[in-house]
């Protein structure tokens, strides 16, 4: 087989010992990756426009409209007419995140990329659902600069969905064609309207922008806490480990729901409060996983050899030890993200969520009253509420069979 | 350390981790305005009183003039000696209005849990011992299907179905109705049914993949040599190992949804059990009374997750108690 290849060939084919180490350790340590410094690039002006907001802008105008009057520059046209939260800003910063640490490496990484993706294809249930996950995550960060907020219109209220009919005694003005006593829908609101006349379309739009920030802020801090008290606890052992797992018996056994109602009760509480109290108590098994799972890695042999050449513990962790559990550690987080969703909607359901903004659980409450003739208000909501919960579940699924056949039955517990 | 040993530890952990609850929701209280002081100086200012005596008279009442170490004592001996206080909302003693609820959460509870512990595990082993046929593949739908669907949600749509368009089930929760009778097995039907599909579908999954391993054992393999019938092969050699790691996710899944969805579910249904009394006592500012509810939910976490743990200690007995974790 070696002899018909041609000799020149194998020359150029990588040999262990022609490996130009020192690109693939990223050099020394100490040193700032390329990666780092475009993701402080991009996140600076987010970071900028916080502190615009706090020093320079009114109480009552916007940071872009303060902004714009400020430059005389049209942000009004690009859509930027929104009042921007702590949760905006948190959002972005996490997205620049994901981009600069999981989206860019995928396509630096080609050769590991496809063979992830080549084992998660087999799972089409996964497909489907990474498909349907794109679909919220495009229609949350791009409707609400096309749609209009949703907007309250008494005289447009319980418009049926296109090519539905309802007796037009229910309506109090059919937008759409009326044929022998029934209202049809119409395109102006595809998924009919509540009995404020709010668009459902709209209101499920805006609750993907919701429901996806969430996802990703909350994972962002849980990722945060759990791996940093993971590795720390394994690395470190003795009554550090000690104390770092009685802390996350202590974050498991706690009932965050009803801490949250208590936080609730007590402060008042908006989104903002809500992501900070459910990833504050969300990262115990995380870090219990990321523990078990470092502590396995650090007895490879490449950790071994590692040390040997010298290299300190936080090296070891950063350069082996994490990159080694991160595939499991997203699959874990991906498994996490639907409980996250599913509490703001049963705090929305029940009234005690942020009234301020437009989310699935709110949706569903606000149809339940008119659930007998109107039912695509709960309807529409509700199930994509639970598609996107079936997507993250079937996606982790899939994500775990990808990286350890081994062990799907961990996951499940 | 022998059993004894460890489930002291365990036993006394659990108390340590209860202390530390109540010490957060004390400082979480402590920290913020008490509502009643400012209902106080509201009043007065509205009776043309002076608000700042009546601040003093109130916060003298509270006994929130004494120093934050002596408050601290007063709260933890309170809540230790079940001593909850009165509910305004109620017109009685918060634990009395606690235990009324109690009995119609658990008219639900119990034939959930029942059901789930029952069917849970039986439909995962035969799951795997289909595997890949279409039984399989429905009871794994059926696992997520139920995992996924929000119970809120899920029993919305039922209510809308066989409540208001099939008018089987009343639509409003009848307290009238003794517990042990026909018409309040009809009206908890639904309920029941949403909270077991809710919980049913984790534990199915877990036991489907844990006796998958043992399938192939070649302790089955012994058992099909010697003409042991299936059942008794699966019953004895399959279920028994395959309990031992589900006892680890069945207490902490039944928690969870019992610590989030019973309030929805009760909210939903008009059953007036302990979830909707948060609720109503949440809405209603009555502070007493949600200590008290969150305290209760809290305690029972507590104690859930020690009998999870003593369960998977007493229930396996190849790890010795020297190297097993608290």
């Amino acid at each position: 087989m070696s002899t018909d290849t041609d000799p020149n060939a194998e020359a150029d084919a990588p040999r262990f010992d022609r490996v130009d180490w020192e690109a693939y350790a990223g050099g020394r340590t100490g040193r700032v990756s390329t990666t780092t410094k475009l993701f402080a690039l991009t996140v600076a002006p987010i970071v900028a426009l916080a502190g615009y907001d706090r020093v320079a802008a009114g109480e009552r105008e916007t940071v872009f409209d303060a902004f714009a009057a400020a430059t005389d520059l049209p942000l009004q046209a690009f859509g930027l007419d929104f009042a921007v939260t702590a949760v905006d800003y948190a959002f972005a910063a996490t997205l620049l995140l994901f981009v600069w640490y999981l989206v860019v490496p995928l396509f630096q990484h080609p050769r590991i990329a496809s063979h992830y993706w080549r084992r998660f294809k087999r799972n089409r249930p996964a497909l489907v659902s990474l498909a349907w996950l794109f679909v919220v995550f495009g229609g949350g960060l791009l409707g609400p600069l096309v749609l209009n907020a949703p907007e309250q219109n008494i005289l447009a209220g319980h418009q049926p969905p296109v090519g539905l009919t309802v007796a037009e005694a229910n309506v109090p003005q059919c937008v759409g064609e009326v044929a022998d006593g029934r209202c049809g829908g119409t395109w102006e609101y595809p998924l009919g309207t509540t009995r404020g006349g709010v668009g459902v379309f709209t209101g499920v739009v805006y609750g993907m922008t919701i429901s996806m920030k969430i996802a990703f802020i909350t994972t962002t801090i849980v990722a945060g806490i759990g791996i940093t008290v993971g590795t720390v606890s394994a690395y470190a052992g003795g009554w550090v480990d000690e104390v770092a797992m009685r802390a996350v018996d202590i974050v498991l056994s706690f009932p965050t729901l009803l801490f949250f109602l208590l936080v609730l009760y007590v402060y008042g509480a908006g989104l903002g409060m809500f992501i900070v109290v459910f990833s504050l108590f969300g990262w115990g098994g995380t870090a219990r996983y990321v523990r078990s799972k470092a502590l396995s890695v650090s007895e490879e042999e490449f950790v071994k050899a590692g040390r040997l050449s010298g290299a300190s513990t936080r090296r070891v962790v950063r350069r082996h030890v994490v990159p080694n559990t991160a595939s499991s550690i997203i699959t874990q987080l991906t498994l996490l993200i639907p409980g996250f969703l599913l509490a703001e909607a049963q705090l929305a359901f029940l009234g005690l969520g942020d009234s301020s903004i437009a989310s699935w659980g709110q949706l569903i409450a606000a149809g339940r009253s008119d659930l007998a003739f109107a039912p695509w208000i709960v309807l529409a909501p509700g199930i994509v509420l639970f598609l996107t919960i079936l997507a993250f579940n079937f996606l982790g699924d899939a994500l775990l069979d990808a990286v350890d056949p081994e062990a799907t039955t961990e996951a499940e517990r | 350390m022998g059993v004894a040993g460890y489930v002291a530890l365990r036993v006394g952990w659990a108390a340590v981790v209860s202390v530390i609850i109540v010490t957060v929701t004390f400082g979480l209280l402590a920290a913020a305005p008490n509502p009643s002081v400012q209902q106080a100086a509201t009043q007065a200012a509205l009776e043309g009183g002076d608000p700042q005596e009546a601040v003093e008279r109130e916060r003298q009442l509270r006994g929130l003039d004494e120093p934050l170490h002596v408050r601290y004592l007063d709260f933890l001996t309170g809540v230790y000696t079940l001593e909850w206080g009165w509910s305004e909302y109620r017109s009685q003693p918060v634990t009395t209005a606690l235990a009324d609820a109690v009995l119609y959460t658990a008219q639900y509870s119990i034939p959930w849990t029942i059901l789930t512990v029952l069917f849970g595990p039986l439909i995962g082993v035969y799951s795997a011992a289909n595997m890949y046929t279409w039984r399989d593949h429905a009871a794994t739908g059926f696992a997520f299907f139920g995992y996924a669907i929000p119970n809120f949600f899920f029993g919305i749509i039922l209510l809308l179905i066989f409540g208001v368009w099939l008018e089987w089930i009343p639509i409003v929760f009848r307290t009238e109705v003794p517990a042990f009778s026909l018409a309040n097995a009809r009206q908890l039907a639904i309920p029941v049914f949403v909270l077991v599909t809710g919980s049913i579908g984790a534990i199915m999954r877990v036991s489907r993949n844990e006796s998958a391993a043992f399938r192939n054992a070649t302790f089955m393999k012994t058992a099909k040599a010697k003409g042991v019938s299936p059942l008794r092969a699966y019953a004895y050699h399959v279920m028994r190992p395959t309990l031992v790691p589900l006892s680890t996710t069945l207490v902490g899944q039944l928690l969870a949804i019992f610590l989030g969805s019973s309030l929805l579910v009760e909210v939903v249904f008009g059953i007036p059990g302990l979830g909707r009394l948060t609720f109503n006592a949440l809405v209603a500012q009555d502070t007493n009374l949600v200590l008290g509810s969150t305290l209760l939910f809290t305690f029972l976490a507590v104690v859930g997750n020690l009998l999870e743990d003593l369960a998977f200690t007493v229930l396996d007995p190849r790890i010795s108690y020297d190297d097993r974790e608290l």
